[in-house]
């Protein structure tokens, strides 16, 4: 056979892997490309071959036409994937916190394992359990989808007419996340003065361990203090105006406070070495931060500078 | 700007060339010829479109495959089965009715 020929179908048959037929409908394409080629140019040869695979289309294109009537996941069932991954990963977490709060690793059948871990290692475990939980719900779907039965999956019906939601419950709702932002706000300030630092590196009070040094810890958590009092500050004021100029301010002086950070750095300032250079972590967390809080500047930016243009255009 | 109406005519096209291989496979053909007769009428089609239908339609019972080897080079030959004639009997009626709604509809629309 070809070589051209031979390359080209074993490019379709790695696309088709999933499928139970792949050797016949290699063999039906093959079939196909030889008689078009013979038909067409009398003879068969590595340049007419050529010819007649470039216009029977690239091997991907070719082999999702044998599985468009295949899904993964059917599409009524992929609203499901989020919510139910959302639903299993608040379990997931909770247990979590409740395993590293009281130091314990736990086993809940026929799923979860949770080791005995500490807060940096936790770090990095809820990323992980999130991926764990949305490929288990993804299989569960895959095998509803398969089964090709009428399967009406639980959900809760919550009957919320958004419409009828008066102005003052609107309102009561800005309170509530307000009050639960102060109640946190005053929890985080009493910590600060009860251990000095905001940055632990295990969560048992009795026997607290800062993860910083003595000034790192101050001026890391008076940074995070910041950061947060003039969020809530921010928030607070648009009870009164909802100028777009509060959201800028917000995050100019976040900025400020984040460029004092990044411009100050404090040499070692963690107490020891856990398990890598968590200074690289600290930064990129940093960054990031920077990033949105920069994101935001901007889209307040652009507000401030459309309802300009608008006055202007439509005074 | 003029407007790609490949995206449309393909969607079109999927159930007609249902019905056209349907009624194509009254004799015993391979997919080249298919293509070729096809072509001789006037209606193209994209080649890699024809043997995923030809492969749907054999799974549902509605034509079937048979390799010929006493060939040179095996051939797939295909032919209609009872199931097939029945729906394809059905498909024809449901085109035919579509038809007539839509020539009523642009006799309607010219009219007023």
């Amino acid at each position: 056979m070809s070589e051209k020929l031979e390359t080209y179908l074993d490019e379709i048959r790695d696309y088709l892997a999933s499928s139970k037929e792949k050797q016949e409908i290699i063999a039906e394409i093959k079939s196909h490309i030889m008689e078009k080629t013979e038909q067409e140019f009398g003879e068969i040869t590595e340049g007419t071959l050529e010819q007649i695979i470039a216009i029977y289309g690239s091997p991907r294109q070719v082999a999702e036409k044998y599985m468009d009537d295949y899904q993964i996941i059917a599409p009524t069932f992929k609203g499901y994937l989020l919510r139910y991954t959302a639903v299993l990963f608040a379990v997931h977490f909770t247990l979590t916190i409740v395993a590293l709060i009281f130091k314990i690793r736990m086993l809940v059948l026929p799923f979860f394992y949770i080791p005995k871990m500490d807060n940096f290692q936790a770090l990095f475990y809820f990323p992980m359990i999130f991926i764990y939980d949305l490929g288990l719900v993804g299989i569960i779907l895959y095998y509803v989808t398969q089964s090709r039965k009428d399967v009406r999956l639980p959900w809760p019906k919550l009957k919320l007419n958004w419409q009828k939601i008066s102005k003052s419950r609107q309102a009561k709702s800005k309170i509530i996340p307000l009050i639960l932002m102060l109640m946190g706000y005053s929890a985080l300030v009493w910590i600060y003065w009860r251990f000095d630092t905001l940055f632990f590196k295990t969560i048992d009070f009795q026997k607290t361990q800062s993860l910083l040094t003595p000034v790192a810890s101050q001026w890391y958590s008076l940074a995070l203090l910041a950061l947060l009092g003039i969020g809530i500050i921010a928030y607070a004021i648009k009870f009164i105006t909802t100028s777009e100029w509060v959201n800028l301010l917000r995050s100019a002086l976040q900025l400020v406070i984040l460029g004092i950070v990044i411009n100050r750095p404090i040499d070692n300032p963690f107490l020891e070495f856990i398990y890598f250079d968590l200074q690289i972590t600290a930064n990129i967390t940093i960054t990031i931060i920077a990033t949105l809080i920069a994101i935001d500047f901007l889209k307040s930016l652009i507000i401030l500078g459309k309802k300009s243009l608008m006055k202007k255009t439509f005074p | 700007m003029a407007i790609d109406i490949s995206p449309f005519a393909t969607e079109m096209n999927r159930g007609f060339l249902q019905v056209l291989v349907l009624v194509l496979l009254e004799k015993n053909m391979y997919g080249y010829a298919m293509v070729k007769q096809l072509e001789e009428k006037g209606y193209t089609l994209e080649e890699n479109t024809l043997y995923p239908l030809l492969r749907r339609l054999e799974k549902k019972g509605l034509i079937k495959g048979k390799w010929d080897v006493s060939k040179d080079r095996p051939r797939k030959f295909y032919v209609i089965t009872k199931d097939g004639r029945t729906v394809r009997s059905q498909l024809l009626a449901i085109w035919r009715q579509q038809n007539d709604i839509l020539n009523h509809l642009m006799e309607e629309t010219q009219n007023v």
